[in-house]
C-alpha cells in the first residue's frame, strides 16, 4: 500500500489563486476566486464541483495554460505563478503533465501514436539515439496496457478506452511528479472507466506520481482520491480527507451534492430525495467567508454565523 | 394491463463503406401502459438504434431485416388502433406518431433546440401542426407547460432563446416540447448525461412526476445504473445488439445473473466501495462489422465455457419476469459463483435499503 508523508513539504502549493477573465469593460468573470490547497507527493487530490464552478480553470492555471490574476503557485519549491525563468519553465513542462477529457480531440489525428507519445521526448531531447527513443515509447505503451506494435498506428484506429490510454502514456513518458487529470474518464463507457481508473491507480503505486483528479462523478472521485476539495462558484467551500467529506459534510452545498448522487440500489433510491441548494436564496456570501477548522484536516469556508447555522440545521 | 408497445425479433443492419454492420440482432421488448423500462448498455450496443426504429427515424443506410414494432394507441374519437411502425412510411409516421403519440427527449439540449427560434415558439410548433390549434391557445398551453416543468417566470421566458437558459433549464424546455402534444410514450435518450448530478436529480424527479400525473409510459436509454435504479420498473441489459438480461429492477440489481451485468454493476463504484481494485470487464465491445461467432460476450467473459465460442446462448428463464442469455444457466453447466466484489456489493445494498427485500 502506498503511504503519503504529510510532514514533508507539499509538491504543489496553491495560495489564494484568483483567475479572472475580462469579458468587457464592465464585466469580469471571476472563474476562480481565492482558492488554496496543497498536494503532497504520491497523493491523489480530487476536485469536484458542478460545471462552471471553475474546476477545470484551477487545473489549467496550475499548469500555467493561463496567467493567474492573483495568488501564488509553488511547485516542487519553485514559484511558478509569475514570470518564470527558462529553467523553471522547462522543469515545469517536464514534471507536470495533463490528461484531457476527450481523447479524440486531444490527440493529433495526423500523427502516429509513437510520435504523439514521443513528442515530449523530442522537445526536451531526453534520448541519445533513435533506438533509445523507440525503446522508451514501447516500454510506456506496455505499461498502459497497449501492445508494442501499436506504435505505428493512428489515433482513429483505436477504441475510446485505448485512446485514453495513449493520452495517459503521453503524460507519463516524461516521468511527471504531478499529473492533472481533467475529467479524463467522463467521456468513456462505464466498463472502460473502471479499466482506466485501475490503470491510473497501478501507475501511481509503481511510480509514485501525484494526481490532481478533476471530475464531477463523485463516486469515482471518492474511490480514487485521498483528499477532496469541493469547488462552487470559484470558491473552495469545503475540503478534507475523503472520509471527512463523505461522512461528515458540513457545507450545505456539499450536502446537496452528496445527496444527489444516484446509487445503483433501487429500493433505497426510490424513496430518496435530493437536498435542494441554491446559492442565491441561501443567504450565504462566499467571498466573506474564511476557513474554519472542523477537525483533523477538514475545513469549511464560511463566516462564524454561517457555521453556527450549518451546525444547527444538522 | 394494457400493452402499449411490443417489439418482436427486431433485426437491423447498416450498410457502410466498410461492409454491413449488424447492429441489432433480434430484440424483444414489451412495454405496458404507465410503466418505465430502462435499456442499459455501452455505446455501440444498439440501444439508441432500437429506439430510433420505434420512432421511425432510422438513418437512410439502415435496413430492417425482420421483426415488428407494434404500437397501440387511440384515435381522436377514442377507438383503439394498432400499427406496425416498420411498415409505415416516414410521412405517415410524422403525421400520426412522432411528437403526437411518441415523443423523444434527446441527450444534449443544446443540439436538440433550434438556436434561432424563441423557446415559446418551439413549444407551440408541435401543437399548431398536430392539433390545428390557434396561436393564442397554443401560447396559453405552452405557458402552462413551462410552469409544469418548473421554469419560473414563464411569461418572460417564452421569448428567450436557448442560449439564454442554463443547461438544466434547456432540458426542461425539451421535456416541455415532448409533453406538448400529450404523448402516450416518452422516450428519453440519455436525458441527463450532459447535466450535473444535482440538476440530473431534479430532471429525473420531474420526468417521474409528469409520468405519474399523466399516466404515460417511459423508456429510458442510459448507461448510468444509478439513474436506472432511481426510475425504472423493468430493465433490459443490451450487449452487441442483443438483450443479454432482462428483469424487473430488483432482480437486475439484487440477483444479477449475466457476467456482463456483474461487470456493469461493479464498474461503477458506490460510495461504500473500498476495494483496492474495481472489478472490470477486460477488453472492449466487439466490432459488429464482423459477425461474432458464438456468444458475442465470450472474449471478455472470464466465465466463458467452450460452448460460448461455438453457439449463441438462448434466453434462459429464471423467474416469470427475469431471464438471461448465458450458458451458465444451462442445467449441464458447472456450478458458478459470482465474483466476491459483486457479492459484497449486493450484501451492502440490501443492508443499506434496510433489508426491505423479503
Amino acid at each position: 500500500m502506498r503511504t503519503i508523508d504529510y510532514t514533508k513539504e507539499p509538491l504543489l502549493k496553491v495560495e489564494n489563486l484568483k483567475q479572472h477573465f475580462k469579458v468587457n469593460r464592465n464585466f469580469t468573470v471571476k472563474a476562480v476566486d481565492g482558492v488554496s490547497f496543497s498536494i503532497w507527493p504520491g497523493e491523489t487530490y480530487g476536485l469536484v464541483g458542478e460545471s462552471g464552478s471553475g474546476k477545470s480553470t484551477v487545473g489549467r492555471s496550475v499548469i500555467r495554460l493561463y496567467d493567474p490574476t492573483d495568488g501564488k503557485i509553488f511547485f516542487d519549491g519553485n514559484d511558478i505563478s509569475g514570470k518564470m525563468s527558462k529553467n523553471t519553465i522547462n522543469d515545469l513542462r517536464v514534471r507536470m503533465q495533463m490528461i484531457f477529457q476527450d481523447p479524440m480531440a486531444s490527440l493529433n489525428p495526423r500523427k502516429t501514436v509513437g510520435d504523439i507519445i514521443g513528442e515530449g521526448l523530442d522537445i526536451h531531447k531526453s534520448y541519445k539515439s533513435r533506438d533509445e527513443r523507440t525503446a522508451k515509447i514501447k516500454a510506456i505503451l506496455k505499461k498502459v496496457g497497449l501492445a508494442e506494435e501499436h506504435i505505428s498506428r493512428y489515433p482513429h484506429q483505436f477504441s475510446g478506452g485505448q485512446r485514453q490510454r495513449v493520452g495517459i502514456a503521453r503524460a507519463l513518458i516524461m516521468n511527471p511528479k504531478l499529473v492533472i487529470a481533467d475529467e479524463c474518464i467522463s467521456a468513456l463507457d462505464v466498463s472502460i472507466q473502471a479499466q482506466v481508473v485501475n490503470l491510473m491507480k497501478d501507475i501511481q503505486e509503481e511510480t509514485g506520481t501525484a494526481y490532481l483528479f478533476i471530475a464531477h462523478d463523485l463516486s469515482m472521485v471518492k474511490y480514487i482520491s485521498d483528499r477532496i476539495g469541493v469547488l462552487h462558484l470559484g470558491h473552495l467551500v469545503e475540503m478534507g480527507t475523503k472520509d471527512e467529506i463523505f461522512e461528515n459534510p458540513i457545507h450545505p452545498y456539499t450536502k446537496s451534492l452528496l445527496s444527489a448522487i444516484p446509487t445503483p440500489n433501487p429500493i433505497a433510491e426510490k424513496t430518496r430525495a435530493a437536498i435542494p441548494y441554491d446559492y442565491a436564496t441561501s443567504g450565504l456570501n462566499y467571498s466573506k467567508g474564511s476557513y474554519h477548522l472542523i477537525d483533523g484536516t477538514h475545513y469549511v469556508k464560511c463566516t462564524d454565523e454561517e457555521l453556527e447555522s450549518f451546525r444547527k440545521k444538522y | 394491463m394494457e400493452k402499449i408497445l411490443e417489439i418482436n425479433n427486431l433485426d437491423i443492419t447498416f450498410k457502410t463503406t466498410a461492409g454491413e454492420v449488424h447492429a441489432i440482432r433480434g430484440i424483444d421488448i414489451d412495454l405496458e401502459k404507465g410503466e418505465t423500462v430502462a435499456i442499459v448498455g455501452e455505446s455501440g450496443s444498439g440501444k439508441s438504434v432500437t429506439m430510433r426504429a420505434v420512432m421511425g427515424i432510422l438513418a437512410k443506410n439502415a435496413r430492417v431485416n425482420s421483426g415488428t414494432v407494434k404500437f397501440h394507441y387511440k384515435h381522436e374519437d377514442g377507438s383503439a388502433a394498432e400499427v406496425d411502425i416498420l411498415t409505415k412510411d416516414k410521412k405517415w409516421i410524422r403525421k400520426h406518431i412522432n411528437g403526437k403519440r411518441i415523443a423523444m427527449v434527446f441527450q444534449d439540449p443544446m443540439t436538440s433546440l433550434d438556436p434561432t427560434m424563441p423557446i415559446g415558439k418551439q413549444i407551440m410548433e408541435g401543437m399548431i401542426k398536430h392539433f390545428n390549434m390557434s396561436k393564442d391557445e397554443a401560447w396559453e398551453r405552452a405557458l402552462r407547460l413551462l410552469n409544469e416543468v418548473g421554469i419560473s417566470n414563464a411569461e418572460n421566458r417564452m421569448k428567450n432563446y436557448p442560449h439564454q437558459l442554463s443547461g438544466g433549464q434547456r432540458q426542461r424546455v425539451v421535456i416541455a416540447i415532448a409533453l406538448s402534444c400529450d404523448p402516450d410514450l416518452l422516450i428519453c435518450d440519455e436525458p441527463t448525461t450532459a447535466l450535473d448530478v444535482n440538476i440530473q436529480a431534479k430532471i429525473l424527479e420531474l420526468i417521474k412526476k409528469v409520468q405519474k400525473e399523466r399516466g404515460i409510459s417511459v423508456i429510458y436509454i442510459t448507461h448510468d445504473l444509478g439513474v436506472v435504479a432511481k426510475v425504472a420498473d423493468y430493465v433490459d441489459v443490451m450487449y452487441a445488439g442483443k438483450i443479454v438480461e432482462k428483469g424487473n429492477v430488483n432482480e437486475i440489481f439484487y440477483e444479477p445473473t449475466h457476467p456482463y451485468t456483474w461487470g456493469l454493476l461493479s464498474a461503477m463504484p458506490d460510495l461504500e466501495t473500498d476495494d483496492d481494485r474495481l472489478y472490470t470487464i477486460p477488453g472492449s465491445p466487439p466490432n459488429l462489422l464482423y459477425e461474432p461467432e458464438g456468444d458475442a460476450f465470450a472474449p471478455r467473459n472470464s466465465y466463458a465455457m467452450k460452448i460460448d465460442k461455438l453457439k449463441e446462448p438462448p434466453m434462459f428463464e429464471i423467474s416469470k419476469t427475469h431471464s438471461a442469455a448465458t450458458w451458465l444457466l444451462d442445467p449441464r453447466a458447472p456450478k458458478f459463483e459470482m465474483p466476491v466484489e459483486i457479492k459484497n456489493r449486493i450484501e451492502r445494498m440490501k443492508l443499506a435499503s434496510g433489508g426491505a427485500e423479503k
